[in-house]
């Protein structure tokens, strides 16, 4: 046997060689390939798993809090369709479903056409301010937890903002990441600034002390994020006062 | 558990949309460990965990009953970590730090050495290691992770990273011969 490659003696390794027989024996035989093995099982023995830093009990449950309110309800498909037409006794009624289905279709049309300019409008009123709201409602938010990280001067302060950060932190990679999908580049900026101050506040041990939060907010600038969630709030009041047909698009987010 | 989450599944799928809940809370950390050794960030291993479950509850037609969940969203999990580390590249320089500043790209790694001089050793032989896993490319470093870490198969990898086996064999190879050469002053010192 010829001497053995490294990437022999990796796959051997992880014991997925399919000749670890005569890889052993080989082994035995052949100090140059023994002493090589030797050197790469060192280093790969000394390369310890990444540790995960540990998640508080109600990890899972704050995971499911976060995301619950994207997901839509599924509903279960009906099957077996096909089969209740196949029958010989069911096939007078298919013929009559096809009929009245034909039917409905032609008027269908008719109604639609009729229709299509109040329905279009009515649907776009009905979907927006949903989604306007629910981002209103989440940059008010932001903008009080900015005011209140620049006027608090007590520790009950200090950890209402921190968890009030905790709080706005999932949510708000949600609206950046919808932002950054949808393309809207200038929105998802300021989400992402917006999140750099989360982070930093969320993660800020129980205890921080006011001059350490006036340096972050120094550090961060969360004067001027405030003045841009201002900004970005009344863009988002206007949109909703006016409801144009493109509004969602246009703030970059879509639910 | 398997049949229990299968009928958890079914009733997520008749519409009982807080059943999924209960997946989330069970598989949340195995999930966000992947991540975190994916991605070397707590924040963007939460990103993922989010949306592993996100995707899974939209996708979650397609989930065949014979397959296991825990596996089934851990591939989601892992290919939404390799997409967001393809996205972040050019490779962000990592530093070891004795408290973890996100911003600062500074990382924590455990070390359960109480020793001085064998904890110095071993903060300078992970410091290594961990610079030496930003020099992976996204696929080497997660083909990695899964098979030194994880200790998933060759098979696996492919299966779950959507590649042939050839290509999972091939990724780990060049990334273990990556590793080694970053590391081997340190062999010499040693």
């Amino acid at each position: 046997m010829n001497h053995l490659t490294e990437e022999q003696l990796i796959e051997h390794y992880y014991a997925e060689s399919s000749q670890s027989a005569g890889i052993q024996r080989h082994l035995r035989e052949c100090n140059g390939c023994a002493e090589t093995y030797a050197e790469l099982r060192t280093d790969l023995d000394a390369i310890e798993p990444i540790a995960a830093p540990a998640r508080a009990a109600g990890h899972g449950e704050q995971v499911w809090q976060s995301i619950r309110n994207f997901v839509p309800v599924h509903r279960q498909k009906q099957q077996g369709l096909w089969q209740r037409f196949s029958h010989p006794q069911g096939l007078s009624f298919a013929t009559a479903c096809t009929l009245l289905i034909a039917v409905a279709f032609f008027a269908g049309r008719q109604w639609e056409n009729y229709q299509r300019p109040f329905q279009t409008a009515a649907s776009n009123r009905a979907r927006q301010p949903i989604v306007l709201v629910v981002l209103g409602d989440h940059l008010g938010r932001s903008e009080r937890f900015l005011v209140a990280l620049r006027h608090g001067n007590s520790a009950e302060s200090t950890a209402l903002v921190k968890a009030e950060a905790q709080d706005l932190l999932s949510a708000n990679r949600l609206y950046r990441e919808s932002a950054l999908k949808s393309g809207d580049p200038a929105f998802a900026a300021a989400l992402d600034r917006l999140e750099r101050v989360l982070v930093e506040i969320a993660n800020e041990p129980q205890n921080a002390s006011q001059a350490r939060l006036a340096e972050l907010q120094k550090e961060l600038n969360t004067d001027g994020l405030l003045f841009e969630v201002r900004v970005l709030r009344s863009r988002v009041q206007d949109e909703q006062e006016e409801q144009p047909p493109a509004a969602v698009r246009t703030l970059g987010v879509l639910i | 558990m398997e049949e229990n989450e299968h009928s958890i599944i079914r009733a997520v799928l008749s519409g009982n949309k807080e059943a999924y809940g209960a997946l989330v809370v069970r598989h949340s950390y195995a999930i966000f460990r992947v991540a975190f050794r994916i991605t070397g960030d707590q924040a963007d291993a939460e990103d993922v965990v989010q949306e592993a479950f996100l995707l899974g509850y939209l996708k979650l037609e397609s989930f065949e009953s014979r397959a296991k969940f825990s596996t089934w969203i851990y591939r989601i999990a892992v290919n939404c970590a390799l997409n967001l580390k393809n996205k972040r590249k050019p490779e962000a320089a990592y530093q070891i730090a004795e408290d973890a500043d996100i911003t600062q790209h500074q990382v924590q790694v455990a070390d359960p050495v109480a020793n001085p001089e064998r904890l110095l050793l071993s903060q300078e032989i992970e410091a290594h290691q961990a610079r030496a896993m930003q020099e992976l490319t996204a696929i080497e470093r997660t083909a990695f992770v899964l098979r030194h870490m994880e200790g998933r198969t060759t098979e696996e990898i492919a299966a779950t990273l959507q590649i042939a086996p050839n290509a999972a064999k091939q990724a780990v190879f060049r990334a273990v011969q990556k590793l080694r050469r970053c590391l081997a002053p340190l062999r010499m010192t040693a």
